[in-house]
């Protein structure tokens, strides 16, 4: 498709277009370094390959040969991964060039991309604001034109929830979609890796790149690689539910409006559109909120400074080690949520909050099936109950910062493909749309996707 | 649901992070306003013997018994902090516990 | 007064798997490679890395708890138990705990003290080991290998079951046998391919209640078994008969001084956490897969001991001897099989075939037809005995057809009669003395004539009809 002179300037392009970008501080990776190994990975690609010459960047807790993989944490501050994560070898296969490593919240776990050791990055249109997060750094480089697509990760809405926030598209395949592994584990059962696109083709086609089985991972389905659907003439035959959960009496006016005005367009496209019921929807956040870092409580139990990473003590007790690598390593959210999930799973309370959660889980995955098994394809809801907010408006309010995942946990704790589609702007800031489809199958999702992408006005007021 | 400092200390001391005192009040009244808001669930009854939902698939899958390794690009003198002989080294373990074999 | 106490002791025994590769990884799982050499991005627990199961370790733990009476479930989980120790690089070890592969087991072993027992086992799973920490290699720092990390073990766990340490050893010894028998495992303790924790509480005897229970750590030889039982057992007593009462703790036994020490940690490193690995989908076993492995377990030691005294009519004494290994009854049977007398075969195998196995590294070195050949020979009256014996040791030692090495050897027994009844002339003539007192009915000489025979051919006379030979002169 492209010649190696093509690839050549393509990584050139994007080398000089995230440097213009570097004041949002949403890549990690030093310019210098990037442009070396763009060129480098340029001069190497395959040209055969589907993705030949798209630069991809990649969240920063997404394993790569090369650049550093640090997850936006102190703790592995220099760490260089021995080896590249599935995802990133299926992408460098395809010809793709990795364009460095994103920002984010520390190990995924934040809603803002203010919790990563290395600064916040900004929102590209209003830089009091964030991009959201924890794929902040990702959303950001694709919505300031830097590049096509960037590889993010969710464990309860980390690629849709910056995609509605910066006015890209946002995808969460379903669970066992793409190969989990060498992406740093935050919760386990929850995480997927996803992608930031300019469009739904783009995302996409990275997504259909990185899909597909893997003998490394076991929770990863024994499927082929996704297969990208054409773009519809019409939504014709397809039953969309809104689920009236999703719109609560409180819901931010305008997000209301645009998605209204969205629901219509679905409408006009063809969708026959009802509402639907999805009873347990209240007690998702407080659901994932005990599994996520019940999870990540054991998952981050292995960086204590013995094998890799910096140390920061210099003690002679191992414990001591332990503790103050741990204690001065992780930011403040991860230490709050390795400290409650340590706690549900302590003796005597394991029952009450994590067995408990268990269940809860199994009734939320249930009211989609039910949904589903009704006839309806598809369900369309608000991505984030609001646009945009300011730095630092919800950093000392955790619980705060958690309900901004409201609608968008549900289909991590589902297991369930999601997609995040914008669909106009409020008081000048992007907001998205929510597209979840049933397991496995994107494609059907991705159809309503593109329709809905080319029915909606973007950049337009809802 | 509030959680005392001593609680924090011993879940601290559990996950081995070091919390520093003067950290404890607004740790404590943090992590009791999360446990608060995720204790909600307990309000649903009837969720006994409801399987818990697994997603992924059905039945874990098996490798083959044979010898190979997951490449590693280099080693782990070149991943440690602190490596000699072949070996990974670790300040000793402390006085208030014993070696295992 | 140990007399007026119980001992109760229960077993957690750790057995390492018979694979190439470790449980999760593809890693060698060999012993004794340099430090660090047999590891990746998993068994280092890296950022991002992934477990996947071993199909061979999942069915030698299967095959073990078939051969151990277990229900196996065709539905089990893995589990994480999380806590912090540098030679556990993840932070947690992947191991089962709610739902474990099997439980509801037992196994048969010979009390010393009240014959055939049985132990109940109360469960059985799978799971990963950890590395190796050095404390002595360097000064002020650990040194850790991560080789060992990963390797598949099953860890089988018996009920409070065992009444004396020397109980619990012979269980232990049985629960081996059975492992090795079965392919499953080295069951090496000195290699650490077989570990063993115990529960140990006495009681005033005739209680039914249990007695505070402690966990002994660090028996590493099957030697020190019941060392350490003991060690412990009387110090229970010691301080209860003190008046004092025993704290539920862990003890480590010191080989060196024989002696045990309480294990000083946190309460909370107990807290173990166990939550459902999310890295891992159920463990799903097929009834296939299940009744596969049921007939992949060979006949078990205790069921071929029966079998032995019933089809060869042997002592369950002699059984129990032939059946202790696995090669060594394989190899009895072959003898019998290639035509030898079954009792006549298991007197050879049990003195001269063990006795030169266990100077060999336990090599059987005479083929089982080359054996039955000799036994044919002694019983055709071509051989002694005693010739048989160095004829096994010749062929032992340098290979070669029996009969053959009889000849080369020169004891093949003369049956000649002719020649015989020179060497007979030869000794009556000799001993004329005792020819009279025969003659006069002390028949009783008649063996002192035929050592007499004997040692005239230099053995090489055929016993018996150098008797008859005797006879018929000593009546003309």
């Amino acid at each position: 498709m492209i010649d190696p002179s093509e690839a050549l300037a393509s990584a050139k392009g994007a080398a000089d277009r995230i440097v213009k970008v570097k004041r949002l501080n949403a890549c990690l990776t030093p310019i210098k370094e990037l442009r070396k190994s763009l060129v480098a990975q340029a001069s190497a690609a395959h040209p055969s390959g589907v993705l030949y010459g798209m630069p991809v960047a990649v969240k920063d807790n997404i394993c790569t040969l090369e650049f550093t993989t640090s997850c936006g944490s102190r703790i592995l501050e220099g760490y260089r991964s021995p080896y590249d994560a599935t995802a990133v070898a299926k992408l460098r296969a395809a010809g793709a060039l990795i364009a460095g490593k994103t920002n984010c919240d520390e190990f995924g776990m934040g809603s803002s991309t203010e919790h990563s050791a290395y600064g916040r990055s900004l929102h590209p249109f209003d830089k009091t604001r964030v991009p959201g997060g924890s794929s902040g750094g990702s959303a950001v480089l694709v919505a300031a034109g830097a590049l096509p697509a960037a590889l993010g990760s969710e464990t309860g809405g980390s690629v849709r929830q910056p995609a509605s926030l910066c006015g890209v598209v946002g995808i969460k395949p379903t669970y066992g979609r793409v190969s989990r592994y060498g992406l740093v584990a935050f919760g386990s059962s929850l995480d997927q890796i996803g992608v930031l696109g300019r469009s739904v083709h783009d995302a996409a086609r990275v997504l259909s790149v990185i899909s597909g089985r893997d003998p490394k991972d076991s929770t990863c389905e024994e499927r082929d690689s996704l297969r990208l659907p054409t773009v519809p003439e019409s939504l014709q035959g397809f039953v969309i539910g809104v689920p009236k959960e999703y719109f609560p009496q409180d819901l931010d006016p305008a997000v209301r409006r645009a998605c209204d005005r969205a629901i219509r367009l679905l409408r006009e496209l063809g969708a026959a559109v009802r509402e639907v019921s999805l009873p347990h929807t209240a007690y998702a956040v407080a659901t994932y909120y005990i599994i996520a870092p019940a999870e990540a409580s054991s998952n981050l139990a292995r960086y204590d400074g013995a094998r890799y990473g910096p140390r920061f003590d210099g003690s002679e007790d191992v414990r001591a080690l332990y503790r103050t690598t741990r204690g001065e390593g992780f930011g403040p959210e991860v230490r709050r949520r390795v400290l409650v999930g340590t706690y549900v799973l302590s003796s005597g309370y394991y029952d009450a909050y994590y067995r408990k959660a268990q269940q809860m889980r199994a009734l939320i995955a249930q009211d989609f099936r039910n949904a589903f098994d009704r006839g309806v394809d598809l369900l369309f809801t608000p991505t984030t109950p609001t646009p945009a907010f300011k730095a630092g408006e919800k950093l000392n309010d955790p619980v705060a910062m958690y309900l901004s995942d409201i609608f968008t946990v549900t289909a991590n704790l589902a297991g369930l493909p999601a997609i995040s589609v914008p669909i106009g702007r409020i008081r000048g800031l992007p907001i998205g749309g929510q597209l979840i489809g049933q397991a496995f199958l994107e494609d059907e999702m991705l159809e309503a996707a593109y329709a809905l992408e080319r029915a909606v006005p973007a950049g337009e007021e809802a | 649901m509030s959680v005392t400092h001593d609680e924090v200390r011993r879940i601290a001391r559990l996950a081995e992070l070091d919390v520093g005192e003067e950290a404890l009040p607004l740790l404590a009244e943090q992590m009791s306003r999360i446990l608060e808001y995720v204790a909600q669930i307990n309000a649903v009854p009837a969720s006994e013997g409801v399987k818990p939902f697994v997603p992924g698939p059905d039945a874990v899958r098996f490798r083959p018994d044979d010898v190979r390794p997951a490449p590693l690009a280099f080693g782990p003198a070149e991943l440690a902090p602190a490596f000699r002989d072949g070996f990974f080294l670790v300040p000793k373990l402390g006085q208030f516990e014993d070696a295992e074999a | 007064m140990a007399g007026a106490w119980e001992t109760v002791i229960g077993l957690e025994t750790h057995v390492q798997l018979r694979t190439v590769s470790k449980m999760f990884c593809g890693c060698s799982a060999a012993f004794g490679a340099p430090p660090n050499s047999n590891v990746c991005p998993v068994c280092l627990g890296l950022p991002g890395a992934l477990p996947v199961p071993n199909e061979q370790a999942l069915k030698l733990a299967v095959r073990a708890a078939l051969g151990l009476g277990c229900t196996v479930h065709p539905r089990s989980v893995f589990a994480r138990k999380n806590y912090f120790y540098p030679d556990l690089p993840k932070g947690y070890q992947i191991s089962q705990f709610e739902q474990p592969l099997a439980t509801a087991g037992s196994l048969s072993y010979l009390s010393p003290d009240r014959g055939v027992a049985t132990a109940t086992i109360q469960r059985l799973h799978v799971e990963e080991d950890a590395g190796k920490s050095l404390h002595d290699r360097f000064p002020k720092q650990t040194a850790i290998d991560l080789n060992r990390c990963g390797v598949p073990l099953i860890e089988v766990v018996t009920g409070p079951d065992f009444r004396s340490p020397h109980e619990a050893r012979t269980y232990l010894l049985t629960l081996k046998q059975v492992l090795e028998y079965a392919g499953i495992s080295d069951c090496d303790m000195e290699k650490g391919s077989l570990r063993v924790d115990a529960n140990v509480s006495v009681r005033r005897a005739g209680e039914t209640t249990l007695g505070t229970k402690t966990e002994v750590k660090n028996i590493n030889s099957f030697a020190y078994v019941e060392k350490a039982l003991t060690v412990e057992r009387d110090r229970q007593i010691a301080v209860l008969e003190g008046g004092g009462t025993v704290a539920q703790q862990t003890m480590l036994y010191d080989s060196k001084t024989n002696s045990v020490r309480p294990q000083r940690s946190k309460e909370e490193s107990h807290d173990y956490r166990y939550f459902p690995d999310p890295d891992l989908p159920p463990l799903v076993l097929t009834e296939e897969f299940i009744a596969e492995q049921q007939t992949l377990l060979p006949e078990l030691p205790a069921k071929k001991r029966e079998r032995f005294v019933e089809k060869y009519a042997l002592s369950v004494t002699d059984a129990a001897v032939l059946t202790a290994d696995r090669a060594v009854a394989d190899y009895y049977e072959a003898v019998v099989h290639a035509g030898a007398e079954a009792k006549t075969a298991a007197n050879w195998v049990m003195t001269e075939v063990l006795e030169d196995a266990k100077d060999h590294a336990d090599g059987l070195r005479v083929a089982p037809g080359a054996l039955a050949n000799l036994i044919g020979l002694v019983r055709g009256g071509t051989l002694s005995h005693q010739a048989a014996k160095r004829v096994f040791a010749e062929v032992a030692e340098r290979g070669g057809e029996p009969r053959n090495v009889a000849e080369a050897l020169g004891v093949v027994q003369v049956a000649d009669t002719g020649v015989l009844a020179g060497w007979v002339s030869e000794v009556l003539g000799t001993h004329t003395t005792e020819v009279t007192r025969y003659k006069q009915g002390e028949t009783r000489l008649l063996q002192f004539f035929v050592g007499q025979v004997m040692k005239a051919s230099r053995g090489k006379a055929d016993p018996k009809l150098a008797q008859r030979v005797l006879e018929e002169k000593l009546a003309s």
